[in-house]
């Protein structure tokens, strides 16, 4: 028995170069593809996309024709009425849909997380409207909003808050908000699950203690659930923002950005400029403060993820 | 008292919580096999001896879009969550366990492509691919997919295979196997709950895609959302056939959501904690 691993441990001393070499290899060799790939698809187009926002770019026969136009195009975004249009939808949307959608997903998840709400069922509810297509869960919302069939207007109707029903998409700024519900709805089980997640790593005797020190059920939550939720609640927020900011397939399907462009978020417009009204310089430059915006959420979100890592140290 | 009056209030809670996850869902399914008539009577007609599946025949005539369009899908997802394993796995692998020099840059990168819009790719994606005419071809939308499945698979892995213990692949490498062999033979068969997980996800994500979808494919390779997108145009008023795309083309991930359940919820909190 102690002939053997004295062996083995002889062998290991002999073949840790070799092994330590070979384990970079490997790791080379295994990372390398996905290396690629990323590389292609995002980093090159990233690059490219900055610098198209500083070219006039056209389709003319035969090809794209690109010209120097320098800041010409950032110089419009600061003139242009649609931009300032889409910009402030974009930031009410992102500002309301992230409350809306933290709060009730706290909610749920401490609703879950009672002892009454454990059956797995309804973490299996959850997936379903999670796994729905963004585009199906639109047409669900068109159906339901529908000005004339609409079971919205039933309801309405049938309490007696209206006499002939509502038109929902039909004017800017209710359409917006009948936008953002239906993305509410399509966004809190994701969140309702990372916060169920963070409510699990809770230590369980922090509660104990706070029982034995006579703290109330708001006292616990406050002092116990919500500080041991930070990071999770800081990775949903910033999550949240970002896939807020990208909306785009509601959108498309129940308003075009309709009526009177009172429904245009930045990534509507900046797909609207390029693949309509074919202005793809101007549509990049779009894009790129859309990416700016995007990019200090991403910074804020790895920031939330450090002290944890360096606890975990 | 107190304490019944908050279990029955708990129970309204959930009762209300069930019915607003899946009330608009349902309310979709039911009205998606009655014919136009029904739907558009006032009051809404839904009397159970006039359900038909009228619409579902109809959106699944081959003129229609929609049956290409979940063979598209089904082709498209299906490769890219295998490809996003294979390379995901071998890379989430390399980075938690063969100390790879600039590991922690290549991670901070890949979590940093979740925080890209996709226009920003998306206009030079299309121009680059107008030039190779890779427009309208299932390669193409596999490679813009694996852009963004790519990195979710490798976090989610890299967190489970940290937390295998070190001492099973130190044991595999005194008996003399080869890191390759470690990670085919100890660590792959051990790791299937999350290998199922990001794999389910991954095929979620790409079959539900809609924003490339519409920007880099024409005719040959609509894909199911696009389908759907078309019966709900915005002058459409066929609601029956616009619904019964909509269900047919959920039902596929609906039905891997709920059958890998476990694997994704565990996932989930396994990603969580890890992350």
């Amino acid at each position: 028995m102690s002939r053997t691993s004295f062996f083995s441990s002889i062998n290991e001393i002999r073949n840790a170069g070799q092994y330590q070499r070979s384990r970079l290899k490997m790791g080379i060799l295994f990372t390398l593809p996905a290396v690629i790939i990323l590389l292609a698809v995002l980093a090159y187009p990233i690059i490219s996309s900055f610098i198209l926002s500083f070219q006039d770019v056209r389709l003319a026969a035969g090809g794209i024709v690109t010209e120097f136009v320098g800041l010409d195009n950032y110089m419009r975004i600061f003139q242009d009425a649609a931009f300032r249009n889409a910009f402030n939808n974009s930031i009410y949307f992102t500002f309301v849909e992230v409350i809306a959608v933290t709060i009730l997903s706290l909610g749920l998840a401490l609703l879950l997380n009672h002892p009454i709400g454990r059956p797995a069922i309804y973490r299996v509810i959850l997936l379903i409207p999670w796994a729905l297509a963004p585009v199906a869960n639109a047409v669900l919302w068109k159906w339901i909003y529908n000005a004339n069939y609409g079971v919205l207007n039933a309801i309405v109707v049938g309490l007696g808050l209206s006499e002939t029903g509502v038109v929902w998409l039909g004017s800017p700024f209710l359409a917006l908000n009948m936008i953002l519900i239906a993305d509410v709805w399509k966004a809190i089980p994701f969140i309702t699950l990372l916060l169920l997640a963070g409510l699990q790593n809770i230590p369980r005797h922090l509660y104990k203690a706070a029982l034995m020190d006579g703290a109330t059920t708001w006292q616990q939550f406050v002092h116990v659930t919500l500080p041991g939720l930070r990071t999770t609640l800081i990775i949903s927020i910033v999550l949240q923002s970002i896939w807020a900011l990208k909306v785009f397939d509601l959108v498309f399907v129940l308003t075009k950005g309709g009526p009177a462009d009172g429904t245009v978020l930045l990534n509507f417009l900046s797909w609207r400029v390029t693949f309509n009204y074919l202005n793809i310089g101007y549509g990049a430059a779009i894009a790129d403060v859309l990416f700016v915006l995007m990019l200090l959420l991403a910074l804020a979100y790895i920031r939330a993820l450090r002290p944890r890592t360096s606890a975990r140290k | 008292m107190n304490k019944n009056l908050s279990k029955v209030i708990i129970q309204i809670f959930l009762i209300s919580f069930v019915f607003l996850a899946l009330g608009p869902i349902l309310w979709a399914v039911v009205t998606s096999f009655l014919p136009l008539s029904s739907l558009t009577a006032k009051p809404i007609d839904l009397d159970p001896t006039k359900f038909t599946l009228t619409n579902y025949v109809e959106v699944l005539d081959t003129s229609r879009g929609l049956m290409s369009g979940l063979i598209n899908s089904m082709i498209i997802a299906t490769f890219t969550s295998a490809v996003a394993l294979t390379v995901g796995s071998a890379a989430a692998y390399a980075l938690a366990r063969l100390s790879l020099p600039g590991s922690n840059a290549i991670l901070l990168s890949i979590l940093a492509t979740q925080m890209f819009p996709g226009i920003v790719i998306a206009i030079p994606l299309f121009i680059v691919m107008s030039r190779l005419g890779m427009i309208d071809t299932h390669l193409g939308l596999m490679f813009v997919y694996l852009s963004f499945v790519l990195p979710i698979v490798i976090w989610i892995l890299k967190g489970f295979f940290e937390s295998i213990p070190i001492q099973l692949e130190k044991a595999a490498a005194i008996d003399g196997a080869t890191n390759t062999q470690t990670f085919r033979y100890i660590i792959l068969p051990i790791s299937l709950p999350p290998l199922f997980a990001t794999g389910v996800f991954a095929f979620i994500e790409s079959w539900n895609e809609f924003f490339f979808a519409i920007i880099l494919t024409r005719i040959n390779v609509k894909t199911a959302p696009i389908a759907i997108s078309e019966f709900a145009g915005q002058y459409r008023t066929l609601y029956g056939q616009m619904l019964a795309s909509a269900v047919l083309a959920s039902l596929p991930v609906v039905i891997l959501a709920i059958i890998f359940r476990r694997f994704i919820l565990e996932g989930f909190v396994e990603g969580a904690v890890k992350s």
